[in-house]
């Protein structure tokens, strides 16, 4: 077995253990809020009150998680606040489904971004500790809130664990999405290698839409797009995607798309729409075109006979 | 020193400590502040952070050379990473003397980072702080103003606004405020020299160009506007002075190239208000062309208030990067076709299309680079006073001269002995045949023909020229065709009047510009 397979396998493994785990947890984590609802008390409890419950190993995980749903608006108030529950994240121990409503109820407070101003570097910090966790629900979410800050550590993280799977915090395909984030993130180069030698569908997708802004990947969309042995939704992604970069060599792909009799209809209708959307005048004085799109419009698909009919309303009026 | 640009991190790192470690090597360290320096090409914008960040807290180490403070102020001034802006927080403090001027620079660069604030580390290269140890930018800048002390007086306000107003530093900061306040101590009045830059930095921000590099290279370059015209160098910027200014779409510090593209709106503003939009260009030009299509330029300059003319465009250079980098000495660097550092720039183009002066890396005034505009407006103008008056008269004189000498000039040998006969009789002797003079002439009215287009062109109206043509045409008819004498006499008397006219045009329009 290869050494590209046998990543492959583990990827696969990885992924089923984290979608199982975030299965399990999320059901988890509704029960425990449904029991946190019936064991919130009826009265209002002062945010330092609830803080104490929160806090405090001896209560009951769903009085716990009821009691960190109260303290938003408390975390950011003194520093004390901030690291009681930054030590609750971080602390291994503690229950998980308490940790992620720690987690959770610093994120509420981080929207208030004047108020969270001084809390932030803290947060960030704490988090960056919380990215090797074992828990795959709690590492996911922690991962997608730094690289929503175009956080760079984690950034590096995320590169090195596509270049060695084996140091991977979360499977390719989420490592990508978190990637797609920053623009500036370094990743072409890796997402390259992956639509060449993909782990699994999910990630050449993943890997693709990160390339759909790189102009010097023109010419691999435009392999893509007219490659009929590939999935459509690879397919429709290239098109999209030289739309954006090359938008004249989409205009011709998707013109001799249209006349191509043995075309997938979809393809079709995703090429009337995007000519709809985007096209030139050139297109409504392409007179083969404009045929082929009229023969379309009387065909049988509904989808392309929907697109032909707002292509012709657009050109012929 | 050579160094070599594939260097791995580690590598680089082991170097800066090496070159901060020897004082004569400086200069090495910092020519690798340099955006443009090829160590950073095929990076990303995370590497060349932590590497110019290294570099930094090398100097902090350190002292920090004056050659290397425009970096720093830079980085207060636009600067939106943690780690670089801590890094040249820390570095400023250790310039040899406290100036005034920096007080400015470094609460800008508070009032920048504050929502970006996070715990940086900056014993390490990198300086990612895990767990919640370590400085932070905010901490680095308020230590900066403690050590600026009095020399900090002309933010007293500010500073007291971040302790005490609506938008106040975090309850973590207010000792910090507290103990810069404190150092600053009681204000006393603020002279009016107190926020003037060391000479040698000003001079980097904003300079003029003596020697103006030719742009031969360049003239054939194409450019492709936002409404998708292909135009070259060579017809955009020769003719009129212009205001360019670099920028790209993806950029996403909005310090930078969204703030510039919004100046520039401004700047079209203040050219429209003065009544010299028609006479200055304005251009903004992208350094991601690949990406920066027609259509999204045009609607990144459109939200940002520019308004679209002949005269003021955003362009593309889909295939002439590589020569604008050369030509402008760009400081910008790449991984593929991706930007991952750049500095502000703006550049002031003479009517040759040649950098007239700049406008670099820290935030510029409008109204300034307008003001530096209309003197290279009237430089111009007052460099060529006296050899465009000449010419102003001499190019009537000329068109009418050589229409007349063309006119009269006989057509064959009979001709000359009428002529020689009449002057016999006026009391000439004689008068030799030269059959190479007509050509010359004709040559002659030509160039004049040539001097009024030249004209028309930059004045905009051209009719003096057409109406030359028409004269050179009849007189150059005139003498092919026999019979068609009074078209002559017409033709010189249209001649004469463009000339005349194209030279009032060009006297008028020098008047209203020095208005």
């Amino acid at each position: 077995m290869t050494t590209r397979r046998k990543t492959a396998k583990k990827t696969k493994a990885a992924k089923k253990t984290t979608k199982k785990a975030t299965k399990k947890s999320t059901k988890k984590s509704t029960k425990s809020t449904k029991k946190a609802a019936k064991s919130r008390p009826s009265a209002r409890r002062s945010p330092r009150a609830a803080l104490a419950v929160a806090t405090s190993s001896k209560e009951s995980s769903p009085r716990r998680i009821a009691a960190l749903q109260e303290v938003p608006l408390a975390v950011c108030e003194n520093d004390e606040n901030l690291n009681s529950l930054l030590n609750i994240l971080r602390d291994r121990n503690e229950p998980i489904k308490v940790r992620l409503a720690a987690l959770q109820s610093i994120q509420a407070a981080s929207f208030s971004v004047i108020a969270f101003e001084s809390c932030r570097p803290d947060y960030l910090a704490a988090l960056r500790e919380v990215v090797d966790d074992p828990d795959p629900e709690l590492r996911q979410r922690v991962l997608g809130i730094l690289a929503r800050e175009n956080d760079s550590y984690v950034q590096q993280r995320l590169l090195d664990g596509l270049q060695n799977p084996a140091k991977a915090l979360v499977p390719p395909e989420k490592a990508l999405q978190l990637l797609s984030y920053d623009v500036h993130a370094e990743s072409y180069s890796v997402a390259r290698d992956i639509v060449d030698n993909p782990p699994n569908p999910d990630a050449k997708r993943e890997a693709l839409r990160i390339l759909a802004a790189d102009p010097n990947s023109a010419p691999v969309f435009e392999k893509l797009l007219t490659d009929k042995d590939e999935s459509r939704e690879v397919r429709q992604i290239s098109a999209a995607a030289l739309q954006a970069t090359k938008p004249r060599r989409f205009q011709e792909r998707a013109r001799q798309m249209l006349l191509d009799k043995d075309e997938y209809d979809d393809i079709q209708a995703t090429a009337l729409t995007a000519l709809t959307q985007f096209g030139d005048k050139e297109v409504g004085q392409d007179q083969e075109l404009m045929k082929q799109v009229d023969k379309l419009g009387k065909g049988k698909s509904a989808k392309v006979k929907k697109t032909a009919r707002r292509f012709l309303m657009r050109y012929k009026a | 020193m050579s160094i070599n640009p594939g260097r791995s991190e580690d590598e680089f790192r082991s170097l800066v400590e090496s070159l901060i470690d020897d004082p004569n090597q400086n200069a090495g360290l910092i020519k690798l502040l340099g955006e443009d320096h090829a160590i950073y090409d095929q990076r990303g914008t995370a590497t060349v952070n932590r590497m110019r960040g290294w570099i930094l807290v090398a100097f902090a180490r350190k002292q920090l050379p004056e050659a290397a403070l425009p970096f720093v102020l830079e980085e207060l001034d636009t600067g939106v990473d943690a780690y670089v802006v801590a890094a040249a927080a820390s570095a400023l403090r250790t310039y040899p003397e406290r100036n005034p001027a920096f007080a400015p620079f470094v609460v800008r660069a508070i009032s920048n980072i504050r929502y970006r604030d996070e715990n940086v580390s900056l014993h390490a290269y990198g300086g990612f702080a895990i767990g919640v140890a370590g400085t932070s930018p905010v901490r680095e800048l308020l230590e900066t103003l403690v050590w600026l002390g009095p020399s900090a007086r002309a933010v007293v306000a500010d500073l007291t606004t971040l302790r005490d107003g609506p938008t106040a530093l975090g309850k973590k900061y207010q000792t910090h405020l507290t103990q810069a306040l404190e150092a600053i101590g009681v204000v006393a009045s603020i002279e009016d020299d107190c926020c003037q830059l060391p000479e040698s930095v000003r001079g980097i921000f904003s300079s003029l160009r003596e020697n103006r590099t030719s742009t031969k290279q360049l003239d054939s370059t194409l450019f492709e506007d936002q409404d998708g015209t292909s135009l070259t160098f060579e017809e955009f910027f020769h003719g009129r002075p212009s205001i360019v200014a670099f920028f790209y779409t993806r950029c996403d510090n909005p310090l930078k190239c969204s703030l510039t593209i919004t100046k520039l709106a401004r700047i079209q503003e203040l050219l429209r208000t003065e009544g010299i939009a028609d006479q200055i260009n304005t251009a903004g030009i992208t350094y991601d062309p690949g990406f920066d299509l027609p259509e999204r330029i045009q609607n990144y300059g459109r939200h940002r208030g520019v308004k679209f003319a002949p005269q003021h465009r955003l362009l593309r250079a889909p295939e002439g990067v590589d020569s604008l980098r050369k030509h402008f000495k760009l400081g910008v660097n790449f991984i593929e076709s991706l930007v991952n550092r750049h500095r502000i720039e703006v550049y002031l183009l003479d009517r040759e299309g040649q950098v007239a002066a700049s406008f670099e890396r820290i935030q510029w005034n409008e109204s300034d680079v307008v003001g530096r505009a209309r003197e290279l407006l009237t430089e111009y103008e007052n460099r060529n006073a006296s050899g465009v008056t000449r010419s102003s008269i001499a190019s009537p004189v000329l068109g009418s001269t050589v229409a007349l000498a063309l006119a009269l000039f006989p057509k064959c040998p009979l001709c000359w002995a009428a002529y020689m006969s009449f002057f016999g009789i006026a009391g000439l002797g004689s008068v030799p045949y030269s059959p190479w003079l007509q050509p010359i002439l004709a040559i002659l009215l030509l160039v004049n023909l040539a001097s009024i287009w030249f004209r028309a062109r930059s004045t905009g109206r051209m009719t003096p020229f057409y109406l030359a043509s028409v004269g050179a045409v009849a007189l150059i008819a005139s003498k092919v065709f026999a019979g068609l004498d009074p078209i002559g006499t017409a033709g010189v008397i249209c001649t004469l009047a463009g000339s005349i006219w194209s030279a009032i045009a060009a006297t008028n329009r020098r008047q209203l510009a020095r208005q």
